[in-house]
C-alpha cells in the first residue's frame, strides 16, 4: 500500500531537512567519482572528484566497498555525528551520511542514565558482597570473644576458687605464727615452752613461704618468666635428702620408705637441681598424702642421656575421671579433704615440660598409682659442690677471721637486726642504712669489706645506688639481698643476687668467701 | 619510510575506561567525568616504528561498552587489524564480556592481534585480579597490560605493542 503523494512528499522533506544527507560515489580505490548534498556539517568540505576519502574520512579504513553496510553513531574525527550506510553499484560504491546529532544526544541521555545504573548496581553488589564478609567475619569474632568469654569465667571461677582455698590455707600458718609469738613474748611462759613456739613459728613460716613460692611460680609460668639454672649435680645427694624428709612422715602413717639408684645413672648428671627437687617434693608428698597403707618408692634410672625417675605408692589410685583434672591449676582430684592449693601437680608438670621432658601416670583405683617423669640430663665427669646445710644456724666455721665491716642497705629493722646478729656472731662489724643516698655517703666514707644491699629502697633503688658506687670508685664486693626479681642487666650491677627469704648459712658463707675469710 | 593505516578497535564492558585510555593514548589527556559513548567514537593517531621503518597511523574505534555484542556492534569490528580488550581492574566481572567478546570476534572475523588491558590500576585499594588471575588472562592474550589511563601507566606500551604485533602481521602477509 503505497501512502498518498503529499503524506510522502512531506516525510521526504522532513527526513532530509533533519538528516542533511551528504552522498558520495567512491571508486574501488576508495576515490571520490562524484558527490551530493550539504557537506557543510560533516567537516568534508571541499572533497574533490578523485580524492582519497580515507584520508578525511578515516572510519572508510579497513571496510570493504562491496557490501552494503550500515553503522549507527559514528562520530568522526571532525566530531560529527554521522550515520554511515555504504551501497555498492558496481565496482563503485556510494557512502551516504546522515546526520545523527539529534538522536545521538537522546540516545546518549538514556544510555548514560542505564549505565549510571548499573554502575550503580555492580557498586552495590560489591558493596553487599563486602558486607556479608564483614558480617561472617563479626559472626567469627564473636563466636571467638564468646570462647574467650567462657574461658575467662572459668579461669575467673578457677581463681576464686583458689583465693578462697588460699585464704584458709594462708591463715592457718599465719595464726599459729601470731598466736606462738605472742605466747613466746608473754613472761610467764618458760623457756622450754618459748623453743617450742619458735620451732612452730620457724615451721609455719617455712610452709607459707612454700605456697608463696607455689603461687609466684605458677605465675612466673604462666608469663614464661621461668628459666631453668642447669648445673653439675649428684643425684643421690638428692635422694638422701628426700628420703630424709619424707621416710619420717612416711613412718608416721606407717608407710615404708625406700629409694633406689640403678646402677647405670651416672654419678654426676646435668640439669636443674633445683627444679628436679621440687618436682620430686611434690609428687613423693602426695603418694605419702594419699596412701593410707604400704609403701611409696622412688626408683631412678638412666638411658640414652636421659633420666627416668618412677614414683610407686600403694595409695588409692586415681580414678579415670580425676586423671585428666589431677594436673590441672587448682585441682586436688576427689580428696578434697587433703590440705594444700592444689598447684603443686600442676606446676610440676609444667617444670618437666619446661625441662623438655614427659611425665605419665600409671594407675587402677584401689591399686596405687605410678607416677613417670623422664628429663634429658647428660651425664658429668665435673666435681660436684657440696650443698651448704640450709636454713640451719651458722656455727664457728663462718667466723671471720679478722676484724671486717659489711654495710647493709635495707629499710626493714627486722631484717636488718637479724643480719645484724648473724653478722656480729660471725666477728663482721655492721654499718647500716636505709636509704640509698645515706648507703652511697657512708660506703665512700668507711670503704666496707663488703656492701648488702636491698634493691626497693628509699632513694635512687638498690641497682642505681651500686653503679653509683663503682662509678665513684668502689671496688669491693655489692651484694644484693632483695624480694624482687631482677633481670640478668639489673643483676650485673652486682659481685652476687640472693633473695629473700635467703638461707642465711648460704649468704654467710658467701659473704665470708668474697670477703676472703673462707 | 613506508606508510601503514591500520584500524584497531578498543572493546570491553562499559565504564571499565575505554575511552579514557584512547583519550590518554590519543591527546595525553584524563577527564575523570564519566560520559558513556554512543556507537563508535573514531579518532587517529601515528607512531613511529624505527624497527620496520614504517609510520603508523592508527585509526582507533572506541566501541560503546558493552557486555553483550549483537550485529549493530560487530558491523563496527569489521575491517579491524587488531584490538584492544579492556577490563577494569576493580570489577573482575568485566572479565567474563571480554571473554565472551574475545571467542565471537574470533569466529566471525578470524585471528587478529589482540592485547589486554587491566585498567584503573590507580586505585590499588579496590584492585580485585590478583597476579595468578592477571598470568592466567595474559596467555589468552598477545600482550597483558596493568594500565591507568588516570595516570597513563602502560597505555602507550599497550598501543605500541599492538601496532608491531600489527605490523609484523601486515609484512608475514606480504
Amino acid at each position: 500500500m503505497e501512502l498518498p503523494e503529499p503524506v510522502v512528499d512531506y516525510l521526504q522533506s522532513n527526513f532530509l531537512d533533519e538528516t542533511r544527507p551528504f552522498c558520495l560515489l567512491l571508486d574501488d580505490g576508495y576515490r571520490v567519482v562524484e558527490s551530493w548534498g550539504d557537506n557543510s556539517w560533516c567537516g568534508l568540505e571541499g572533497v574533490e572528484p578523485g580524492a582519497d576519502m580515507r584520508e578525511s574520512a578515516p572510519f572508510l579504513v579497513g571496510l570493504p566497498l562491496t557490501v552494503t553496510q550500515r553503522f549507527e553513531f559514528i562520530e568522526t574525527v571532525g566530531r560529527a555525528i554521522v550515520h554511515a550506510h555504504l551501497v555498492p553499484d558496481g565496482d563503485n560504491c556510494y557512502v551516504v551520511l546522515l546526520d545523527a546529532r539529534l538522536a545521538h544526544a537522546a540516545q546518549q541521555t538514556k544510555q548514560q542514565s542505564v549505565n549510571e545504573h548499573r554502575l550503580i548496581h555492580a557498586r552495590q553488589r560489591k558493596f553487599i558482597a563486602r558486607q556479608r564478609e564483614l558480617i561472617s567475619e563479626l559472626v567469627e569474632t564473636r563466636s571467638e570473644l564468646e570462647h574467650h568469654r567462657r574461658e575467662a569465667e572459668r579461669s575467673s571461677a578457677d581463681k576464686s576458687r583458689f583465693i578462697a582455698s588460699m585464704s584458709h590455707e594462708f591463715r592457718t600458718p599465719l595464726a599459729s605464727i601470731i598466736n606462738y609469738a605472742d605466747l613466746a613474748a608473754a613472761t610467764a611462759t618458760s623457756a622450754n615452752d618459748v623453743q617450742k613456739c619458735v620451732e612452730t613459728i620457724s615451721r609455719s613460716a617455712r610452709h607459707l613461704t612454700s605456697l608463696v613460692e607455689a603461687l609466684l611460680d605458677d605465675a612466673r609460668l604462666d608469663a614464661g618468666q621461668l628459666e631453668l639454672i642447669e648445673h653439675d649435680f649428684d643425684l643421690h645427694n638428692v635422694f638422701d635428702d628426700l628420703a630424709a624428709m619424707m621416710a619420717p612422715l612416711a613412718a608416721e602413717k606407717g608407710l615404708s620408705f625406700a629409694t633406689l639408684i640403678h646402677p647405670e645413672v651416672p654419678g654426676v648428671i646435668h640439669a636443674d637441681e633445683v627444679r628436679l627437687r621440687q618436682v620430686l617434693i611434690n609428687v613423693l608428698g602426695n603418694a605419702v598424702k594419699f596412701t593410707v597403707e604400704g609403701s611409696v618408692t622412688i626408683a631412678a634410672s638412666y638411658a640414652a642421656g636421659r633420666l627416668q625417675i618412677a614414683v610407686t605408692d600403694t595409695g588409692p589410685g586415681i580414678s579415670a575421671a580425676d586423671q585428666e583434672r589431677v594436673f590441672r591449676a587448682f585441682e586436688r582430684g576427689s580428696a578434697r579433704e587433703q590440705a594444700g592449693a592444689g598447684l603443686g601437680l600442676t606446676i610440676s608438670l609444667r617444670l618437666v615440660k619446661l625441662m623438655r621432658g614427659e611425665v605419665s601416670l600409671d594407675t587402677v583405683p584401689g591399686e596405687g598409682c605410678r607416677v613417670s617423669i623422664d628429663i634429658p640430663a647428660a651425664a658429668s665427669t665435673a666435681p660436684t659442690v657440696l650443698d651448704a646445710d640450709m636454713l640451719t644456724v651458722p656455727g664457728v666455721d663462718t667466723m671471720a677471721q679478722k676484724p671486717l665491716s659489711v654495710l647493709i642497705c635495707d629499710d626493714d629493722a627486722d631484717m636488718v637486726a637479724l643480719i645484724e646478729h648473724y653478722l656480729h656472731r660471725s666477728g663482721y662489724g655492721l654499718i647500716a642504712s636505709s636509704d640509698t643516698a645515706e648507703a652511697i655517703e657512708k660506703t665512700l666514707k668507711y670503704s666496707p669489706d663488703l656492701v648488702l644491699m636491698d634493691c626497693n629502697i628509699p632513694g635512687v633503688g638498690g641497682v642505681a645506688a651500686a653503679r653509683q658506687l663503682r662509678e665513684r670508685g668502689y671496688r669491693n664486693p655489692i651484694v644484693a639481698l632483695t624480694a624482687s626479681k631482677l633481670g640478668s642487666e639489673e643483676q650485673s650491677a652486682f659481685t652476687r643476687f640472693f633473695r629473700k627469704p635467703a638461707p642465711m648459712q648460704e649468704l654467710l658463707t658467701e659473704i665470708k668467701r668474697l670477703t676472703h675469710q673462707d | 619510510m613506508t606508510r601503514l593505516t591500520s584500524k584497531v578497535c578498543v572493546v570491553g564492558d562499559f565504564a571499565v575506561g575505554k575511552t579514557s585510555v584512547v583519550e590518554r593514548f590519543v591527546s595525553n589527556h584524563f577527564s575523570a567525568k564519566y560520559l558513556s559513548t554512543v556507537g563508535v567514537k573514531i579518532d587517529t593517531k601515528e607512531i613511529e616504528q624505527p624497527a620496520f621503518d614504517v609510520t603508523h597511523k592508527l585509526v582507533v574505534w572506541d566501541v560503546a561498552g558493552s557486555d553483550e555484542f549483537g550485529d549493530r556492534e560487530f558491523a563496527y569490528l569489521r575491517g579491524a587489524s587488531g584490538y584492544i580488550f579492556v577490563v577494569d581492574g576493580t570489577r573482575p566481572r568485566t572479565i567474563e564480556a571480554v571473554e565472551t567478546t574475545q571467542s565471537q570476534i574470533g569466529e566471525r572475523f578470524g585471528a587478529a592481534p589482540s592485547v589486554l588491558l587491566v585498567n584503573k590500576r590507580d586505585l590499588l585499594a579496590e584492585w580485585g585480579v590478583g597476579d595468578e588471575l592477571f598470568e592466567s588472562l595474559s596467555a589468552s592474550f598477545d600482550g597483558a597490560f596493568r594500565t591507568s589511563a588516570k595516570t597513563g601507566d602502560d597505555v602507550d606500551d599497550a598501543f605500541a605493542r599492538l601496532a608491531q604485533l600489527i605490523v609484523e602481521n601486515e609484512l608475514r602477509g606480504k
